[in-house]
């Protein structure tokens, strides 16, 4: 069961400020270009926390970071009666419990999905679980939506029920605050000065912004229809090709995606005798990512790249986790500048579908 | 239930096994050391090769079918399918062709090198269906090479499965791998064999035409038989048009996929294909389990 407090808005930044004291510190900030990023907030007092834009990265660098050493190696070809020595260094991030401030319901949400494909599947990637281990979630529910938002046609907005430590209501002058995962409860009952008792007028008051919320987006998108189109045909060729046509091949839209997680893995050589081990982000409209040796690409590039994007998106993890995996952040829409969004291919395939996809080729 | 074949083996006495999979980095490559090699053909080399630490090399299984990631210097991995069987304990074998950076520096190894190895990976050849059956392997190229596994393997349990006939065929009589096995076992009456190459030389007297001509010679008799196809991705998708028209089910036709891989473990998203990984939902699939057979 969740419990409800009432944190005044002026007690915020004092209590940011205790956290601050144990905890890295990471919130949307303002910075000098007036770009708004998740950051680390090493200096408090003069960090301008911006929650009036959404912030324009969501939080998964902070757990899968663009590029990450997972080991060293090292090369020696004298040591053993001249055979090849060969190690492996791994080289394990540290372990910072963080208090992740601000955080939007899409990008929480999308935490959650990360963590299942992380975590949750084959082999435990224990890179990611170092750095998401100790963390704390507060998020805040959008009282109105952002100009691209759709996570209510996707259902992971504008509140969540769970999956936060706490989540934030901005009721005026105070934050409605509910507790989610243990580790919000325990952080209510460390400081019970700051969370003080909620009155009836409070929770109306929340449950009204919640359902004002609601009316207030202002793109309608129809995941739903598209995810049911694409679970009983294929899209159309005509939208796949032209849409891959006009992908300029520069992984913008799955480096801004909170739900993206393909990687690469390669050497850089530091010497003849050492060098690292990197990972770093990769994107499946890249020309190169199905690319085998000797030059056979079972993808067409040119007309087909963007298929995998969209198809993983709405029905592939559909059908092995029950939901499409898109968050409806709407970051990719100010992102692309190809006009080749999610948004852009679900309003092609429901025009589409208004006629029936099966007729078309 | 599956029979005990992936039953690890004992260790000596006095050393006590290791857990494999405990609370390990699943990227970390261990360090394995080349044993012996045997130069297939030009191209083609095959690589014994033992882990560094003995226990767990004596503790170490796999299947036919599986894969491993191999690191090289410098180069990062590639997924490599063993070529021997797991039956035959105490080193692991990869057959590697020369086609890139990473397999290139492969083929400069000399016994007593060390290489790294992660795995292993993905789902094997489905023993428990193929057991009580006729074999029908159809190889090409290089794609003999998780092909062996299986058919050494099978040798080892001989008793389980009906007659076991190896079909092959390779562009020139030259790039043919394990050719001395198969004639051996051949010799012992173990299989049958028939190869083929593309085009008539004068160092063949034998076949000549692709692979999907040796199977005009041979009577499918749907339900009894398993066909277990590998080879390059057009290959396979003629020799199942072939099998399927000669009426045997798609989920009899069995086959072995190769991809772009660089984690092996179902997260990279590199050998995508459809909504399937081929790392972890492959690299064997059955013909009924592919979308279509143009995309291999």
């Amino acid at each position: 069961m969740n419990r409800n407090f009432i944190l005044k808005k002026d007690h915020l930044q004092p209590l940011l400020r205790k956290l601050s004291k144990t905890h890295r510190l990471v919130a949307p900030v303002r910075n000098d270009f007036g770009d708004t990023l998740f950051t680390e907030i090493t200096r408090l007092d003069s960090a301008v926390i911006d929650l009036q834009n959404q912030p324009q990265s969501s939080l998964k660098s902070f757990f899968f970071p663009q590029q990450e050493t997972l080991c060293s190696y090292i090369v020696d070809k004298k040591l053993n009666k001249g055979k090849m020595e060969y190690s492996f260094h791994a080289r394990l991030p540290e372990n910072a419990p963080t208090v992740f401030f601000g955080v939007r319901s899409c990008d929480m949400f999308a935490v959650m999905y990360t963590d299942m494909i992380f975590l949750h599947q084959h082999e435990r990637d224990i890179y990611y679980e170092q750095r998401r281990d100790s963390s704390i979630f507060i998020s805040i529910g959008c009282n109105r939506p952002f100009a691209n938002c759709f996570c209510n046609a996707t259902r992971s907005g504008p509140f969540l029920d769970g999956g936060f430590d706490l989540q934030l209501t901005d009721l005026g002058d105070r934050w409605f605050v509910e507790t989610g995962r243990p580790r919000g409860v325990r952080l209510t009952e460390e400081w019970p000065g700051f969370f003080t008792p909620v009155s009836e007028d409070d929770k109306r008051k929340q449950f009204q912004a919640e359902l004002e919320a609601r009316g207030l987006f202002r793109k309608l998108v129809h995941v739903d229809l598209a995810v049911k189109l694409l679970a009983e045909s294929e899209p159309p060729e005509r939208i796949i090709e032209e849409l891959s046509r006009r992908c300029q091949d520069c992984g913008g839209c799955a480096y801004i995606c909170p739900t993206c997680t393909c990687f690469n893995i390669s050497d850089l050589a530091l010497n003849e005798d050492s060098g690292e081990r990197i990972r770093s982000w990769d994107a499946c409209t890249f020309s190169g990512f199905t690319l085998m040796a000797g030059n056979h690409n079972p993808v067409n590039a040119a007309s087909e790249r963007i298929r995998k994007r969209f198809l993983h998106k709405l029905r592939h993890d559909v059908e092995k986790h029950g939901r499409p995996s898109c968050v409806g952040c709407g970051r990719c829409v100010e992102m692309c500048f190809g006009g080749v969004d999610i948004v852009r291919f679900i309003d092609m395939l429901t025009a589409a579908g208004e006629n029936g996809l099966q007729g078309e080729k | 239930m599956m029979r005990n074949y992936n039953s690890r083996q004992t260790a000596k006495p006095g050393k006590k096994p290791v857990p494999l999979f405990a609370d390990r980095n699943a990227y970390l490559p261990l360090r394995a050391i080349i044993k012996d090699i045997v130069e297939e053909n030009e191209l083609v080399k095959t690589f014994a090769v033992v882990f560094e630490d003995e226990i767990y090399n004596t503790n170490f299984t796999y299947l036919p079918g599986q894969f491993l990631m191999l690191s090289m210097p410098h180069c990062g991995e590639a997924p490599i399918s063993f070529s021997s069987s797991p039956s035959r304990p105490g080193s692991f074998s990869l057959t590697i062709r020369k086609a890139g950076k990473l397999t290139s520096a492969v083929h400069e190894l000399q016994p007593g090198d060390m290489i790294g190895v992660r795995g292993p990976y993905g789902k094997p050849f489905p023993f428990e269906e193929m057991r009580r059956h006729d074999l029908l392997f159809v190889a090409g190229g290089i794609g003999m090479a998780p092909l062996r596994s299986v058919i050494e393997f099978c040798l080892d349990y001989r008793a389980d499965y009906g007659d076991i006939k190896v079909l092959y065929g390779c562009k020139t009589p030259a790039d043919f791998c394990f050719r001395q096995d198969l004639e051996k076992w051949a010799g012992e009456g173990l299989i049958t064999t028939r190869f083929t190459v593309d085009a008539a030389c004068e160092e063949w007297n034998g076949c000549v035409g692709l692979v999907t001509d040796l199977l005009d010679d041979v009577t499918i008799s749907a339900g009894s038989v398993k066909a277990l196809v590998c080879g390059p991705g057009v290959m396979i998708r003629f020799v199942a048009e072939r099998l399927l028209r000669s009426g045997l089910p798609a989920g009899d036709i069995i086959t072995t996929l190769e991809r772009h891989m660089k984690c092996g473990i179902g997260v990279c998203g590199h050998c995508h294909y459809d909504s399937r990984m081929i790392c972890t939902d492959g690299p064997v699939f059955t013909v009924s389990q592919l979308p279509d057979l143009e995309s291999l």
